[in-house]
């Protein structure tokens, strides 16, 4: 196993990715409830809106919010020539997406205190 | 100066299973080399050290190896330079390669993946009398690829050769690279074809663990990159290189 | 290439379309029901926004799965049969889809839903 800033980026990037995915099927599924009528579509949600999952929500916002910022930075790297900065790149983006979580992740868990 | 231990990643086909750690004790100078100190582990303490090393100066790429966790060329590198502060190393082969022995790993994957791009100058078919005339700045676009020495760091460095055998490799594309961005060479567009299968250029996720690794500070990620924007105008590098080999043989003006 | 153009296409897409979501549709962070959803997506243009969303996501979910596992020596021999598996599922999930967008309908029998 060949440790580096790269191949951590790579694994953050692939892990996150594989849960975005199973992540968006089972949305389609919840959301798809809308499919049998409005009372359907309140049960069903409504299981998923308890507290539990509000927490989780936030992983699943550093998650997008990762994913999305490395998806930058590789837009980045392929359209201008800056694999010199490679290190620097990858902090940056890693700050920002930990600042970004903090920020959109504190008012979910305002929600999900109270109520 | 102080002692100095060498932990070396052993293994022996004929009677081990698993590759364990072998620990040297030595007393380096100061300017003994990682390559020095195996020599020393094997010429005073166990003969069946077993490491490849041909030139010892850093242009035959035998000698590559995985020290402390990065790929890196031991016989130009100062042992000084990699011990921690308990005065430990840790040598192990070339990672995600079959170990045939010790510190030796099987490289054919890294030679069958280097055949596969056609390394070598397809010149055009009149050759000029005298010579190919080539401008500087056609010579800076290669970017140096032409002083890679074929070690193998990058090779094994990479994260998705870990994965698949199939890919062809940062040090093939980076030779693909130079190939095709040569003025000289005649068939741009069809390596291009070539190596943007599903085993190509696209297979390159950028973890940049090549251009970490390289002994020689030649950047295969790049190389990688621009092979991928070729690739998408294949007509018109071809089309550009005829027209520019209509002038090979005549001397370039230099502004 | 067509995979890699596929994944590049649809990140930028997604760059867009993933920011509108998070902020328009999710923040702030509120109790999901059906009535409440239905304020926004009774707009055309919203139906049409989500719909284009959720053919990139689509397109970026299959190609990032396929091109995980394809990346594994061993799958690499199921590339065709992958390949037509994820346009299966793909045509699959956006026709659910869709239907799930245009599910949000204000209901017919006017009663419960009229301010
Ligand atoms: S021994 Fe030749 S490169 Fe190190």
């Amino acid at each position: 196993m060949y440790k580096s800033t790269g191949f951590i980026s790579f694994l953050l990037r692939r892990v996150t990715g594989i849960a975005l995915v199973l992540y968006l099927f089972t949305h389609m599924w919840v959301i798809g409830s809308a499919n049998s009528g409005a009372d359907v579509f309140d049960s069903r949600l409504n299981f998923f809106q308890s507290t539990a999952f509000k927490f989780a929500e936030i992983a699943l916002l550093a998650a997008v919010i990762y994913h999305g910022f490395d998806g930058i930075r590789l837009l980045i790297v392929h359209y201008f020539n800056v694999t010199e900065y490679r290190k620097s790149l990858f902090y940056a983006i890693f700050a920002a997406s930990v600042l970004l979580v903090i920020a959109g992740g504190i008012p979910i868990l305002l929600f999900a205190l109270e109520g | 100066m102080v002692t100095a231990t060498i932990r070396i990643q052993r293994f022996n086909p004929d009677v081990d299973k698993k590759p364990h750690i072998g620990e040297f004790h030595l007393e380096p100078d100061q300017d003994t080399t990682i390559l020095d100190a195996l020599q020393m582990s094997k010429s005073q303490q166990d003969g069946s050290v077993t490491f490849r090393r041909s030139c010892r100066h850093a242009i035959c790429g035998s000698c590559a190896m995985n020290v402390n966790g990065s790929n890196m060329l031991v016989c130009n590198k100062p042992l000084a330079a990699v011990l921690d502060k308990n005065r430990r190393v840790t040598i192990r082969p070339l990672p995600y390669l079959p170990i045939i022995k010790d510190l030796v790993v099987d490289r054919s994957s890294f030679w069958e993946q280097y055949q596969r791009v056609k390394p070598w100058l397809i010149p055009p078919g009149d050759l000029p009398e005298k010579e190919f005339r080539v401008s500087p700045e056609e010579v800076e676009a290669l970017n140096n690829a032409e002083t890679c020495i074929m070690c193998g760091a990058c090779y094994s460095a990479c994260q998705v050769i870990g994965m698949t055998k199939q890919y062809i490799g940062p040090h093939a594309l980076l030779k693909a690279f130079l190939r095709v961005v040569d003025p000289r060479d005649t068939e741009p567009g069809e390596r291009l074809a070539n190596l943007s299968g599903s085993d190509g250029v696209y297979r390159c996720h950028t973890i940049f663990n090549c251009i970490d690794a390289c002994p020689k500070d030649l950047n295969p990620t790049q190389a990688i990159e621009t092979l991928r924007k070729l690739a998408q105008k294949r007509r018109a590098l071809d089309d550009a290189r005829n027209e520019r080999q209509k002038y090979i043989e005549e001397p370039v003006s230099t502004g | 290439m067509r995979i890699f153009l596929m994944q590049r296409i649809s990140a930028i897409a997604l760059l867009f379309f993933m920011t509108i979501h998070m902020i328009v549709v999710h923040y702030p962070p509120f109790h999901i029901d059906f009535s409440r959803i239905l304020e926004r997506m009774d707009q055309p243009i919203w139906k049409a926004i989500d719909i284009a969303f959720l053919f990139f996501v689509l397109m970026h979910a299959l190609t990032g799965v396929y091109m995980v596992i394809t990346d594994v020596e061993r799958f690499g021999t199921f590339k065709r049969a992958l390949a037509v598996l994820a346009v299966v599922i793909g045509i699959v999930a956006f026709v659910y889809g869709t239907m799930t967008v245009m599910a949000f309908q204000a209901p017919t029998t006017a009663s419960a839903f009229v301010p």
